[in-house]
């Protein structure tokens, strides 16, 4: 008798939920249109309608008959892709890329992060950042531009190695140039975050880890660190999210005949088969194949760390 | 357990450039009026200045002032958390200046209680001793010890966040006492608890100094934890220090006005009055009302070569008796405080607090109604015009 009367008690607190807030709505629904409309449906229309354009990758695509005229073909393009004998050389190039990436990426905005919280000058913090911020607002074009002027076998690089290598055409270097351009374009923008992460650190708290005798080393572990931690941990999960997801730009710019070998990843084979070929069923099945692989990642790294991480995560 | 001497200590904070000093020289010529309690040099904003104290071992010292006064600043400065712009600060005989914080054999208790967020009650208290290197058996000992002086054994293994304000307190100061500091300095520690619990916790600071013996340093804008607390308290004021006696002292013989209006709850009554010498007697008289100065007072008085002037009368509020004749006044408010009534009255346009014990009242007071006070001559404290100071100093 008693839970009956918990149980109704139970649902009338939920209907009356619902119709307060059904109330509220009626009464501030101008507030939903203004705000909430538009943003739904550009939502829709740039978010969700093209993702009917995934279809292309179960057709033999052609512009001219459209999505539904073109001939369905299954999964024959994805059978193709993973048949194909250069498959493993792509997806080894772009997961190398990436987890060497992200191994030495992501730690470089969080050191520089922790630089800067130890500038106590907020003018000179103000400068030095202005300074770290810029590459980021150069084109990857004009980027790749720089660096294969940089090492050029007349180049500055070589020049103060007295040496005259051509590393654009040596595949073991494109993963080094490719990583340490993108550290040097990006650390210092991707630092903004943890910079104000960082802003939330207790002053108090750190100068009790200073009384308590506490080093820089363990006045990061024990302040720092902790302030910052969740988000790192969320930039992370997004991180291994794009695994796959390596820009084609920039390795398309860095991409010479000679070192193809290590350059050719999947983006630049989507866009060369795709684009170049018009082969557009083939290159959006590629392209899906890598962003199921990605939410797949992202997936299980969320659950991982939610299990490390007392249930945090995204 | 330590001695501390503080010799003409100072603090300067320098501006960072020529704009920020343009700034604030702009920012004084536009509003002249405006009292500002720092003191603006050409080298910077100065906070503390001739600050000399000699702290005895294990003696309580209590800094107590308003905000802005420096009281902090110069507990910062011992715990070498402000660099020292001029003077001396001395530790057990050493000079500490330029010696790091982690050194100076110091522990200090945070307004906000400063935890660490991701760790245990227990890690919290250990971290000091485990970055000493200090054994994990001895760390153990201390840290429960500690945990049953201030009663959070049972929440040892609880995070900060899982704590009330009270017990987040408790441990900020057993991660202190763990470490058996030479000195134990406290920054506003009662501030964010309420009402209730700042009593509560000012009773365990009591208790707590005479069980860990130590050298205190505490600083407070509350003056009923100044005069509850200290062995002796230093007034400051806009930098400077006012006065240090112990609380009967500055209670009794506060040195300014400042002191005097600042020690005492309700604040001492201050009136225009008149200091008659007559002969070697001294008299006060207000309203036409005459009140000759007791034997102590006058001998003061006398030592001092104090002459006939008009003075700034000070007697508190609890000195001040109704009477049937003295100085009229109307009643304005009437305040019931269980044992005592504050009765606000208005003497000729200056309020006035009379507390009158409920005991020894015969009537209730209204609104309007007529009353006369008066004091006794060992109880009224005369300030110079021109000086604010105590004329018996």
């Amino acid at each position: 008798m008693k839970k009956t009367s918990e149980s109704a008690a139970a649902g009338s607190g939920g209907n009356s939920k619902l119709h307060n807030t059904l109330v509220y709505f009626r009464q501030h629904w101008q507030l939903y249109v203004i705000f909430m409309l538009p943003a739904f449906l550009l939502t829709i229309i740039f978010r969700y309608i093209p993702m009917g354009g995934i279809a292309i990758a179960f057709t033999e695509y052609n512009p001219i008959r459209g999505i539904f005229g073109s001939e369905w073909v299954g999964f024959e393009h994805f059978r193709r892709f993973l048949s194909s004998p250069d498959f493993m050389r792509y997806l080894v190039n772009t997961l190398k890329l990436s987890v060497f990436g992200l191994l030495w990426g992501f730690p470089a905005p969080i050191l520089l992060a922790f630089l800067l919280n130890r500038i106590l000058s907020a003018k000179t913090k103000q400068k030095i950042q202005l300074v770290l911020y810029m590459p980021n607002f150069i084109s990857v074009i004009v980027l790749c531009g720089i660096v294969r002027i940089l090492l050029a076998p007349t180049g500055m690089v070589n020049m103060l190695l007295g040496t005259s290598f051509n590393f654009m055409t040596m595949p073991s270097a494109f993963r080094t140039i490719y990583i340490a351009s993108g550290i040097w374009q990006g650390a210092g923008w991707a630092s903004i975050i943890y910079t104000a992460a960082l802003s939330n650190a207790s002053k108090e708290l750190k100068e009790a880890a200073v009384i308590d005798g506490a080093n820089i080393i363990q006045q990061i572990q024990a302040v720092e660190w902790p302030a910052i931690k969740d988000t790192v941990l969320i930039q992370f999960i997004m991180s291994v999210g794009n695994i796959m997801s390596v820009g084609f730009e920039k390795a398309y710019a860095l991409q010479t005949d000679l070192n193809l070998n290590a350059s050719e990843i999947i983006s630049t084979y989507v866009y060369k088969k795709g684009l170049l070929d018009g082969d557009y069923g083939f290159s959006t099945a590629v392209g899906l194949f890598n962003t199921v692989i990605n939410v797949i990642l992202l997936v299980t790294m969320n659950s991982l760390v939610k299990k490390m991480n007392d249930g945090k995560g995204i | 357990m330590a001695s501390v001497q503080l010799n003409n200590i100072m603090k300067v904070y320098p501006y960072i450039s020529g704009e920020d000093k343009k700034k604030n020289k702009k920012k004084n010529d536009n509003e002249p009026e405006k009292k500002i309690n720092l003191q603006i040099t050409d080298e910077g904003v100065v906070a503390v200045q001739q600050f000399s104290l000699d702290i005895k071992d294990k003696e309580f010292i209590v800094l107590v002032g308003p905000s802005g006064c420096g009281k902090s600043t110069t507990l910062r400065m011992v715990a070498g958390l402000e660099e020292i712009s001029g003077g001396e600060l001395i530790i057990d005989g050493k000079v500490m200046n330029d010696v790091a914080p982690k050194d100076r054999d110091i522990a200090m208790v945070f307004q906000n209680y400063a935890l660490y967020p991701h760790m245990t009650v227990y890690e919290n208290m250990a971290f000091s001793l485990k970055l000493r290197h200090t054994a994990k058996e001895e760390i153990d000992k201390k840290v429960r010890e500690a945990a049953r002086i201030l009663d959070i054994t049972q929440y040892l293994e609880r995070k900060p966040k899982a704590l009330s304000g009270g017990q987040r307190q408790r441990v900020a100061i057993g991660r202190a006492i763990v470490r058996a500091p030479k000195v134990m300095l406290m920054d506003e520690p009662l501030s964010n608890l309420d009402a209730k619990l700042r009593n509560e916790m000012r009773a365990e600071i009591i208790k707590l100094r005479k069980r860990i013996d130590t050298t205190f340093m505490y600083v407070t804008h509350d003056q009923t934890e100044a005069m509850t607390l200290g062995d002796r308290i230093v007034i400051m004021r806009d930098g400077y220090i006012q006065q240090i006696g112990t609380p009967q002292e500055v209670f009794n013989h506060p040195a300014n006005l400042f002191v005097a209006g600042f020690i005492g709850m309700p604040v001492m009554n201050f009136f225009d009055a008149e200091l008659k010498r007559e002969g070697n007697e001294f008299f006060v008289v207000l309203s036409g009302v005459k009140v000759k100065l007791d034997e102590k007072k006058t001998a003061r008085l006398l030592k001092n070569d104090v002459q006939s002037q008009p003075v700034t009368l000070g007697v508190r509020p609890e000195h001040t008796n109704i009477s049937a004749t003295g100085v009229p006044a109307k009643v304005d408010v009437s305040e019931m405080m269980g044992s005592s009534v504050h009765l606000h009255v208005d003497a000729d346009g200056r309020d006035v607090i009379i507390i009158v014990p409920t005991l020894d009242m015969e009537s209730s007071y209204n609104y309007g109604d007529l009353v006369h006070f008066t004091f006794s001559g060992n109880v009224a404290h005369v300030f110079s015009k021109e000086t604010d100071k105590n004329l018996e100093f």
